[in-house]
């Protein structure tokens, strides 16, 4: 060990006569440091910040798995083919390449496991940072920049799974893929050239397939460490977001900036960075697991001519997939007929009007430092705010659970119908209901702290 | 300064540039079209001429589709027989000129209504006109005489023939819309039969181009 560390003394030395890192590194060091929080707490008796608030994990835990999905995704792409080039129903170059990664490859399947888990497993993460950052609203406190590339970041994951599911060139992805197309073809005026542009053409085919393998592991990947970069590198300029509690409390803080200074917990390493490590670590564990022993293998060819018994896209795009299907129960049971074109474009269909609703609250998402502005950052002082961050939760989980209307209805066994009523209804009346009392108590509580400060 | 604009009364004022400013201008104006005209590259991401146009002779007799489990699926890529549809009700999904799937039923002539029938029988494009899933002939609802597309659930009546229009203005008639978000009717395909094959006859093939 001493050895080893005089070793990596001399080495370090080497470099140092020769560029002059120290200052460098010292300057790092101390910007990390500084980038933590730095408010008293009650947590501060353990100098590590992060075991008082475990939601403070899932940036980090996302982060890991965006590596881990690097490294698995590197592995992957020695073996996979992508050619699509075939008869319908007939196995593909990269149906085949897929199989010989499950089949012939050392490892190979342990490590698709792991890349399809780490997947869906970093959408999962990914979606607790963003609902929380979303109550939170941090963009009220000088980190507007930080939320919309945390909005960009998120629209890219989902970009990124879905160019990745079409990859095996089975009857799921294919498929999946296929409505998602003629989805984005529904966007009025623009949407045939988009798909044309992006896609190679307006339905899929193996030019499709080249270019999703291109955004998949080339475009996407330099964009997203483009972002990622930004992202962090913001957290290191103006530190880590301090708990709600203490926001205000705080001596040492510029409002308006949201820069903070003063004294800090244990330093970055090892007293921040430790548990970062523990928790990495047991979700490598999780992932592990997961992939070797839940490894979903890919499903019958793709065929063009055959649309499969059960189609549906993965978790997270369910309540897309169940918005459209919503829509078009609400225009059934107001008996709408929505005439083909307004102004000469299909306005009102309910594919556009899902895929505008869809489109809107992306867009707001993004808009969000704009729209919502003011100071007030406790999510208990914010009721509408808040009210509308739980009914938006509340309508994305019923919408997701509209789109299983099928499976759902035949596991039950009630008739398709009577389903959608119930489903439909659900989507209308639990969000409501979830978000009214939230909107009731947090009102009160509100006029009562301003009586009291008053 | 009084002075100055006494002077220049009259005169129309011109925007005076040094040299060192039209200098700058005219290198950032050829940087900026420099970059611009890069932006016309982007012309080669969209789809080259002649692809996916068909090749060679075309047959217009339907062959059966690959759906499993149905009667015709020991038949999958046969050419499509009259003798094969012995009663009403019978139908299958087929392919037609190799890239159109549609979909070959007999019906009972005397309760279809907005088309007739040739031989028995008539043909649907099976193309979804909501989001381009294929639909199926009572492969999941056997007791009902409708197209059903299992993607968003959409239904189309096959006894029910209606005229509607595709968004490009043109005309045609095809199964109605009875459930379901379809927007349109499921195309009509004029069906003649010739030495007991079935096959489709190609009078308007851009109709059935809507989905890419």
């Amino acid at each position: 060990m001493k050895v080893l560390s005089t070793r990596m003394k001399r080495l370090y030395d080497w470099i140092d006569k020769r560029y002059n890192i120290s200052p460098l590194i010292a300057e790092a060091q101390r910007s990390i440091n500084f980038a933590l929080p730095s408010t008293l707490t009650r947590q501060n008796r353990s100098r590590i910040f992060w075991l008082g608030y475990p939601y403070y994990y899932a940036g980090a835990i996302t982060l890991f798995l965006a590596i881990l999905q690097g490294i698995t995704g590197l592995l992957l792409a020695f073996h996979y083919v992508p050619s699509a080039v075939g008869d319908p129903g007939a196995p593909t170059q990269a149906y085949l390449s897929v199989q010989y990664i499950m089949k012939s490859v050392p490892l190979g399947a342990l490590i698709r496991g792991v890349h399809q888990w780490g997947a869906n497993l970093l959408v999962a993460a990914l979606a607790i940072h963003a609902f929380w950052a979303f109550f939170r609203s941090p963009y009220r406190i000088g980190r507007e920049i930080s939320w919309v590339l945390g909005v960009a970041l998120l629209g890219l994951a989902l970009v990124y799974s879905f160019s990745g599911y079409l990859l095996p060139w089975d009857q799921l992805g294919y498929w999946a893929a296929t409505i998602s197309v003629q989805i984005m073809r529904a966007i009025p005026i623009f949407g045939d050239s988009i798909a044309q542009t992006l896609l190679g053409g307006t339905a899929l085919s193996p030019v499709t397939l080249t270019r999703m393998y291109f955004y998949h592991v080339s475009l996407l990947a330099v964009v997203a460490v483009v972002l990622v970069g930004a992202h962090l590198a913001l957290v290191v300029f103006q530190g880590v977001s301090e708990p709600e509690e203490a926001w205000k409390t705080s001596v040492n803080r510029d409002t308006q900036t949201g820069r903070q200074e003063g004294p800090l917990f244990g330093p970055f390493i090892p007293h921040q960075i430790a548990p970062v490590v523990i928790i990495s670590l047991v979700t490598l564990g999780i992932v592990l697991l997961l992939g070797a022993f839940a490894v979903q293998v890919p499903g019958d060819p793709a065929n063009k001519f055959l649309t499969p018994q059960f189609i549906a896209p993965e978790w997270y795009f369910l309540w897309a997939y169940g918005l459209l299907k919503w829509v078009g129960w609400v225009y059934d049971l107001a008996r709408f007929v929505p005439p083909a074109t307004v102004f000469g474009v299909d306005l009102v269909s309910a594919k556009v009007v899902g895929i505008l609703i869809a489109g809107a609250m992306f867009i707001v998402l993004l808009l969000m430092p704009v729209i919502d502005r003011g100071t007030e950052v406790r999510t208990l002082r914010r009721p509408l705010k808040t009210t509308i961050v739980v009914w938006a939760i509340g309508f994305l989980s019923t919408l997701t659970l509209y789109a299983l209307n099928e499976i759902l209805s035949s596991m039950l066994s009630i008739p398709i119908g009577t389903m959608n009523m119930a489903l439909g209804l659900i989507v209308i009346v639990v969000p409501l209901l979830a978000a009214a009392p939230v909107y009731m108590i947090l009102r009160r509580n509100a006029t009562k702290s301003a009586s009291q400060e008053a | 300064m009084s002075e100055k604009s006494a002077g220049d009364r009259g005169k129309k004022k011109r925007p005076t540039m040094n040299r060192r400013q039209f200098v700058q201008t005219v290198v950032a104006a050829g940087i900026a079209g420099t970059i611009l005209s890069f932006l016309s590259l982007l012309m080669s991401l969209l789809p080259s001429a002649g692809a996916g146009e068909e090749q060679g002779e075309v047959n217009n007799v339907f062959t059966y589709g690959p759906e499993k489990g149905a009667w015709y699926s020991d038949k999958s890529g046969n050419e499509v027989l009259l003798e094969d549809f012995d009663q009403v009700g019978k139908g299958a999904g087929v392919l037609w000129r190799g890239r159109i799937p549609a979909i070959v039923i007999r019906v009972d002539e005397s309760k279809l209504r907005g088309a007739t029938a040739t031989n028995g029988l008539i043909a649907f494009a099976s193309t979804c006109t909501h989001l381009c899933c294929i639909a199926t002939w009572r492969l999941d609802r056997p007791s009902e005489d409708v197209l059903f597309c299992r993607c968003h659930d959409g239904v189309f009546d096959a006894y029910n023939v209606v005229k509607d229009v595709m968004p490009d203005g043109t005309e045609y008639l095809g199964a109605k819309v009875v459930a379901g978000p379809p927007p349109r009717a499921a195309p009509i395909i004029p069906i003649e039969v010739k030495d007991g094959k079935v096959s489709g006859v190609p009078d308007n093939l851009e109709l059935y181009g809507y989905c890419g």
